[in-house]
């Protein structure tokens, strides 16, 4: 027990000095240093909101457009930046396997960590920003709203622990990434819910993970007003699958990794 | 103790692999001090980062049974773009040890001045050997592992590692790569040959000395 206690002691010290060297390294200290880090999730979400409200009307299927968007596109940024911080990662931080105690997972965790408060914080001030002007609704199901997006971030960083140490293995999937992640969008949920496809696009979103969890997610900011369906088996399944295909690549990697 | 059994390391070089090392088995007592020698290319500092655990062998293992400071070399264990002192902070969090405690060494013994307040990347070589050494010093390890590195720096700074590392911390293994006859017969108990891959440890330092002016 007191070795497990030790052992959790070494893991707290470690992430919390990455996650501020990480900061500290992207964001310096100037101006408005780490809060950097959701400046670019708010941006995207409120400038694409207003778009599409200018596009769309105030609402779409009975929500607010500005909400729906902009809860989208939280998700949507979590997701390509943190597959773009996880490419070559293990490379980036070869001067971390100097120590011991820092494990390749640490660093892939705190990379995604960042990106995930990022986002959070861009979320959280979005929805009090809009909520008096009357943009966005208070969340219909707090719980809901928590496990969708909790499910969510499972799934991509599930999605992290593959393509790092992939990226360390070939070359080609770094050109392939950022084609990737945009043809993803349509399979994201990030612009629609499910019950608004077609029969044939829903049975294909149902083996989305990322769109079940952002139904839900949906479900818990506007509640019966959307038609949200969602299933658990599938972004939790298919999060398992990956973190453990994830951990042996991790694993093999670090084991040929040349550090310089 | 340290135990490294049979230990094998492979690089990929062409369609092929170059075997660096290809089967060492060493064991170092506390406080015992080595000598590795070997000509460039013979896998010295290839075995210090696998004893360091900063890459892995490619079969064959090492026990630990002792803390082992990380590499002491030229590159590595730096974040170029953070500054000194922000280097020093983040080996006192990933150490658990006070940063106070460690910045006032570092600032004594690295004698940097405004300089730990630049990013990494602008030291001269000299001036990182400094800040490695002043940071690898600071923290309390039973085993040091030193890649050459010793030879860097002025008389002043020569004088001041000679002091904290053969004479404060005497009772420290010692892991020493060099090529400085002077040095190794000066500190080494023993010393461990390379060549071709394979490694001979020979007790008395003089007779390692011979073969490897032979190699």
């Amino acid at each position: 027990m007191s070795s497990f206690a030790a052992g959790w002691r070494i893991q707290r010290r470690v992430i919390s000095a990455l996650i501020i060297r990480e900061l500290v390294t992207r964001f310096g200290r100037e101006n408005i240093g780490f809060l950097w880090v959701m400046v670019e999730p708010l941006l995207f979400a409120t400038l694409v909101g207003i778009l599409w409200r200018y596009m769309k009307g105030p609402e779409m299927h009975g929500v607010s457009v500005v909400a729906f968007v902009a809860s989208g596109y939280i998700g949507l940024t979590l997701f390509r930046n943190s597959v773009s911080r996880s490419i070559r990662v293990f490379s980036v931080n070869g001067s971390l396997m100097y120590h011991r105690q820092i494990k390749v997972l640490d660093f892939i965790f705190v990379r995604f960590l960042i990106e995930m408060i990022g986002a959070m914080m861009a979320f959280g001030f979005i929805a009090v920003l809009l909520m008096p002007l009357g943009y966005f609704p208070i969340p219909a199901d707090l719980g809901a709203l928590i496990g969708g997006w909790s499910l969510y971030c499972l799934f991509t960083f599930s999605l992290c622990l593959v393509l790092a140490p992939l990226s360390e293995l070939s070359d080609a999937l770094e050109k392939l990434v950022p084609v990737t992640t945009y043809v993803m969008i349509p399979f994201s949920g990030v612009f629609n819910m499910t019950s608004w496809l077609t029969p044939e696009a829903q049975k294909v979103m149902y083996y989305s993970p990322f769109v079940q969890g952002m139904e839900l997610m949906r479900y818990g900011i506007f509640g019966d007003r959307v038609n949200a369906q969602w299933n658990l088996g599938v972004p939790l399944a298919g999060s398992m699958i990956f973190i453990l295909i994830g951990l042996a690549l991790c694993r093999r990697v670090r084991r040929v990794l040349v550090v310089e | 103790m340290i135990h490294c059994d049979q230990l094998t390391k492979s690089y990929p070089m062409g369609s092929g692999r170059k075997r660096v090392l290809k089967g060492i088995d060493l064991d170092v007592r506390p406080g015992q001090h080595i000598g590795f020698l070997g000509r460039n290319g013979a896998g010295k500092t290839t075995l210090i980062k696998l004893i360091g655990g900063v890459e892995m062998p490619t079969s064959g293992r090492i026990r630990r049974k002792m803390s082992v400071s990380w590499p002491l070399g030229f590159g590595g264990g730096f974040q170029g773009s953070l500054t000194g002192y922000d280097n020093a902070r983040f080996i006192a969090r990933i150490y658990g040890y006070e940063y106070s405690e460690i910045r006032d060494f570092v600032e004594d013994f690295s004698e940097l001045g405004a300089q730990l307040r630049m990013p990494v990347k602008t030291y001269s070589s000299g001036m990182r050997a400094r800040l490695g050494f002043a940071l690898s010093l600071a923290i309390e390890f039973d085993c040091y592992l030193i890649d050459e590195i010793i030879m860097v720096g002025d008389a002043n700074f020569h004088q001041k590692c000679h002091y904290e590392l053969f004479e404060k911390r005497r009772d420290r293994a010692l892991i020493f790569a060099s090529h400085s006859f002077e040095l190794v017969r000066e500190f080494c108990d023993c010393a461990l040959v390379l060549d071709d891959g394979l490694g001979t440890i020979y007790p008395d330092v003089n007779e390692a000395l011979e073969v490897y002016a032979a190699l």
